[in-house]
């Protein structure tokens, strides 16, 4: 037993390592997208914050984890792991292992690959508070790449990866054109970037503006946008926003909504490349929609403020000129959408007794938030007669119905957009915002006689998957897996009974999830 | 006067990667089958691998599956693929 409180004598060639103090031991190898994920976050939990001693040792060799120092920015000690040696001993069987070892040297925890809430709980437990949070534009887990040292080809030498800066933190600054004196460049820009509509040329003053609107440094890597990947910088953004003729002051909505557009979890890879209708629909909440003028209002889908309209089609800029999902190339839609021109509405908030959309996503009422849906165009649902809320949300039931395919169920969401007209018949009515989405849970089915001809049509071959209700006395199959896939947003003008219906594309972890986002007040 | 834009594009350069040689005949060979797992895929991959082996001679027929058609094939997924002299990758619906 006594030899277990004994720092390994491995442990104890590591330059720097203080014995009797805590350790974090990082294994960890420069070409892991994983790795070069998780390795920042722990600047935070370093000495140099006031937290523990952090090593992190290098599988590869002196020149590739240089560069990886560099570019990830990293704060701590890094060695190499000369010949494995360490890695042979602690053994761990995926990157990046992070080992907590107590006063006396032994493994007190460890945590595998990248993990948010295991990042949290590692710094909690040192007395620090969470490194990891939730809207940072990371997943919340990923796994790692496998240990150098159990792969085949290890050898006594540390392995040489070809050097790929696939996650760095700084990109280059944006390169210039030069525009020729006989060439008109709005129609340069047009032929080159643009969405098939006339843009405002970027120069070098109108981006310079822009950059002036954020703190953040022009080099700085926001996100890699799918499916090309390629870096969105501050820079490039701002060269976009000002090619859609954003203000200055939308940047601090423009890098939320870049890092959430490239969260793994809204799968924009699958988005920007299905057959299927799917845009990003954008969708606002808070204090920002009155800061900035994001319009809630009559004709909220359309032209009409350009608020909306200046950041829906910055959006859909950037996924086309950093994405590279032209309409014309890997975007396959197969018939598209009028929402990949602009695609951003706000929630009329004044006209609703309910909670704000975002409050619903967990975020407090004074909390700006926007929220990404990948979303169908919407189909208008109008009720000018219904005096009561049941009779109401029926006509709403069959809409929803018709989400992806009428005979195709519980693998699709929707979001329900209720004019302020009908919201007001609901709450008249008694319904509050979780009973409205209870409803339309319980009352939104597929009558069972649809499937009576085996006609193999869609959505008839996961009948055995299905859920048997009765709806107004017929049989029927429940068409949403949850009350959750149902998403309630009010907005619109106060007159005119139209509310409308999104369906998503695929959903869930197989397919695209809603992400909400923070809008800080500065950036 | 000449004007100067920021470049609002990507500016990496992809590396072009050259197409292995056109195999002269399937006979032996290992082929790779994957299955993006869209409905159908695996009805059209069974027949496929028959054909592959009865009437081309295809000597392994090495069978995968994306878990979901909705993103990229995993690093496993890939690795089974490795070493195969040829892979067909199958869309469906």
């Amino acid at each position: 037993m006594a030899q277990q409180t004994i720092p390994q004598s491995a442990l104890l060639e590591i330059p720097g390592y203080k014995p009797g103090a805590k350790a974090l031991l990082v294994f960890f190898e420069t070409d892991c997208p994983t790795c070069q994920l998780a390795l920042p976050y722990l600047n935070a939990l370093s000495t140099n914050n006031g937290g523990v001693q952090v090593i992190a040792l290098s599988q590869d060799d002196a020149a590739a984890t240089r560069q990886f120092v560099e570019q990830m920015e990293i704060r701590y000690h890094v060695e190499l792991d000369q010949g494995l040696k360490l890695s042979r001993s602690y053994d761990p069987q995926s990157v990046p292992t992070i080992y907590l070892l107590n006063e006396r040297g032994q493994v007190e925890r460890s945590l595998v690959g990248f993990d948010k809430a295991g990042l949290n709980e590692l710094a909690r437990s040192l007395g620090q508070p969470e490194i990891a949070p939730a809207n940072d534009g990371a997943p919340a887990w990923k796994p790692g790449c496998s240990s150098r040292h159990l792969e085949p080809e290890a050898s006594e030498a540390s392995a040489t990866p070809e050097a790929t800066p696939l996650l760095r933190r700084v990109g280059q600054a944006a390169g210039r054109i030069t525009v020729a004196d006989h060439e008109d460049p709005v129609e340069y820009c047009f032929r080159q970037f643009g969405d098939a509509l006339p843009v405002v040329p970027p120069t070098e003053e109108r981006v310079a503006a822009m950059l002036r609107a954020c703190e953040l440094a022009p080099e700085t890597v926001v996100g890699r946008v799918p499916p090309v990947y390629a870096e969105a910088t501050v820079e490039k953004i701002a060269a976009n926003a000002v090619m859609a003729g954003c203000k200055p002051e939308l940047m601090r909505v423009l890098i939320p909504l870049v890092r959430a557009v490239c969260d793994e979890r809204f799968n924009a890879h699958g988005v920007q490349a299905t057959t299927h209708f799917a845009a990003p629909l954008i969708m606002i909440n808070g204090p920002v929609r009155n800061e900035l003028g994001f319009w809630c209002k009559q004709n909220v889908f359309s032209n009409v403020a350009r608020a909306n309209s200046t950041l829906g089609r910055t959006l859909q800029l950037i996924l086309l000129n950093l994405g590279g999902a032209r309409p014309d190339g890997i975007d396959m839609s197969a018939l598209g959408n009028p929402g990949k021109f602009s695609f951003c509405i706000a929630e009329n908030e004044e006209e609703s007794p309910w909670e704000p959309f975002h409050v619903t996503r967990g975020f407090d009422r004074g909390q700006s938030a926007l929220s990404l849906f990948a979303a169908e165009p919407p189909r208008g649902v109008s009720e000018h007669t219904a005096q009561r809320g049941d009779v109401l949300l029926r006509a709403v039931c069959q809409a929803l119905a018709t989400i992806w395919s009428h005979r195709a169920c519980m693998k699709f969401e929707a979001v329900v957009v209720l004019c302020p007209e009908h919201v007001k018949t609901l709450d008249r009515s008694g319904f509050n915002k979780q009973q409205v989405r209870q409803f339309l849970f319980e009352n939104t089915g597929i009558p069972v006689r649809y499937y009576a001809e085996p006609d193999n049509g869609e959505g008839t071959q996961l009948v055995s998957q299905y859920r048997e209700i009765v709806v107004q006395g017929e049989r029927c199959y429940q068409k949403f897996a949850s009350p959750e896939q149902i998403h309630i947003f009010v907005s619109g003008g106060t007159a005119g009974k139209f509310s409308a219906v999104l369906g998503s594309w695929s959903t869930g972890p197989a397919g695209s999830q809603m992400v909400t986002y923070p809008i800080p007040a500065a950036i | 006067m000449p004007v100067t834009l920021v470049h609002p594009g990507n500016e990496t350069v992809a590396k072009a990667a050259a197409p292995p040689a056109r195999l002269a005949s399937l006979k032996g060979k290992k082929i790779g089958l994957l299955d993006i797992s869209k409905p159908g895929g695996s009805l059209f991959l069974d027949r496929l691998e028959q054909i592959l082996r009865t009437d081309y001679g295809a000597q392994e027929i090495v069978r995968t599956r994306k878990p979901t058609f909705a993103k990229v094939a995993p690093d496993p997924v890939i690795e089974q693929l490795r070493g195969m002299d040829a892979v067909i990758e199958a869309l469906a619906d």
